[in-house]
């Protein structure tokens, strides 16, 4: 399903409430002119999952976090806005994967130059 | 006493990988850690985007080096899924005893660091990595490759398997019922590996589901949630696959569990041999395209050795648009803080060591 990010902590909170405690995965794609964040939540006793995508455009990037409703988002939204430059409101988000890299451009954006030569900053 | 913060790894025979934790301790008493990732990053995800489609398996390979097969596959299945192909009947039979023939070998190689990581019984260490080389001795013979062996392709697989290969993996499996008994006796009559597995770095059933931990330390907290069987995928659902578990949510319960899926898996490949149709098992030439579609996802999931990896695949006509992979070992290694609160030092790593973790497959 497709939710402006406004809704998303109260959309989870329902979701959660309907039995699906579980989160399986934070992840997003760069779809040039969109970044679309997926998350994809669990019921495990009915073995259904639900897909949640928000598009966020391309300028202003933020997202509510989802930390207070499942423990096992914190890596996942730290790993995201590390990889796509999506900043986390409403926690602190450390970086976890490349946290010593300098880089100015987040890696799995399609305007990383992935070949590009490299410069120290 | 004050707190003292000490720093483990980015090299050392515990971590299993590059992996660097910063523990803060109170005298013995662990209050805190932090795992430091990233150390094996390799950007898998990007490099996929800049590669066709099947110049990728190998790539997927290096993400868990003790379980290379699984990945292929799991991401072989989610191209197919992208581009609509069936997988042929004989061919879900081959993938399947390969599959499992994988598992045994990964949790073979995890009992054995297992008991490596306790101090104590190098001797299970040997006989671990002794009945392990000797799956992939059978995996070799499958496959023609004794450690990467790339053996998927659309619809089928590369190499079917040879004619004597059944004779062989019934005799293994043979063997390895008796071993596992003599692991069992080796290991649980051991007082100070009870001691340090028995109610140590215990996750309760509610833990388990909000840190969002996956495959055996899912199921050793008495979740039953297997893919194998909640999303059935080849024929586990016909040769009546059955999801193990442990209520302990302890050390020990995940490696009885693990004991467990050895025996299920066996099983499996037993009942698999004895009824794997005629016919051809032969998958696609290499194809450098992809769907017609642009942006096509395809989400597939795949139990893996060490829990459920996850593909969510966008594909485009001629590449990988973006790959998003789901970790087991990541989220696993996520929980290890929960875990670890308010044990002593040297139980961290008897911990660590029941998470089986491969930090190729946390770094990604």
């Amino acid at each position: 399903m497709k939710i402006d990010r406004e809704n998303l902590q109260r959309k989870v909170a329902e979701l959660k409430k309907a039995g699906y405690t579980y989160l399986v995965k934070i992840t997003a794609v760069d779809y040039s002119t969109n970044v679309q964040a997926v998350y994809i939540l669990r019921n495990i006793p009915k073995s259904e999952d639900v897909t949640i995508e928000i598009d966020l455009g391309n300028d202003d990037l933020w997202l509510p976090t989802l930390i207070d409703h499942y423990r096992a988002a914190d890596w996942y939204e730290r790993e995201m806005s590390e990889m796509f430059g999506i900043e986390i409101r409403g926690r602190v988000a450390r970086r976890l994967l490349l946290e010593k890299w300098d880089g100015v451009d987040p890696p799995l954006r399609k305007n990383f130059q992935w070949n590009a030569p490299y410069k120290s900053t | 006493m004050p707190i003292t913060r000490i720093n483990i790894g980015p090299v050392h025979p515990s971590t299993h990988g590059v992996l660097r934790l910063v523990v803060d301790i109170d005298g013995d008493t662990v209050k805190n850690v932090e795992p430091h990732i990233g150390m094996l990053h390799r950007g898998v995800e990007k490099l996929v985007e800049t590669r066709m489609y099947m110049q990728s398996p190998p790539y997927m390979e290096k993400l868990d080096y003790i379980s290379p097969l699984s990945y292929d596959e799991a991401y072989v299945a989610a191209v197919e899924a992208a581009l609509g192909v069936e997988v042929k009947e004989r061919a879900q039979y081959v993938r399947l005893i390969q599959l499992e023939l994988q598992r045994i070998a990964s949790h073979l190689f995890f009992i054995g660091t297992l008991c490596n990581d306790l101090g104590q019984m190098f001797t299970t260490f040997m006989w671990a990595f002794e009945d392990r080389d000797k799956v992939l001795y059978l995996l070799q013979e499958a496959t023609g490759s004794r450690m990467f062996y790339v053996n998927m392709r659309l619809g089928g697989v590369v190499r079917d398997l040879p004619p004597d290969f059944a004779e062989h993996a019934l005799n293994f499996l043979d063997y390895l019922d008796k071993r596992l008994k003599e692991y069992e006796s080796f290991i649980e009559k051991n007082p100070v590996f009870m001691e340090r597995m028995k109610g140590v770095g215990v996750l309760s059933r509610a833990d388990a589901i909000d840190l969002g931990v996956t495959g055996h330390v899912l199921r050793a907290s008495g979740i039953s949630y297997d893919v194998r069987k909640d999303k059935p995928y080849y024929v586990y659902e016909k040769l009546n696959f059955n999801v193990k578990t442990q209520q302990g949510g302890d050390n020990f319960a995940r490696y009885k569990l693990r004991m467990e899926e050895i025996r299920e898996s066996a099983r499996l490949i037993r009942r698999a041999l004895n009824t794997i149709p005629e016919g051809d098992a032969l998958g696609m030439p290499i194809r450098l395209i992809g769907p017609s579609a642009k942006n096509k996802i395809s989400m597939v999931s795949r139990e893996l050795p060490r829990g459920e990896a996850l593909m969510y695949l966008v594909a485009d006509p001629q590449r990988p648009y973006r790959l998003s992979i789901r970790s087991p070992c990541f989220i696993n290694l996520a929980a290890l803080g929960h875990l670890t609160s308010d044990v002593r030092l040297a139980d961290l790593f008897a911990i660590m060591g029941s998470l089986d973790l491969v930090v190729a497959c946390v770094d990604r």
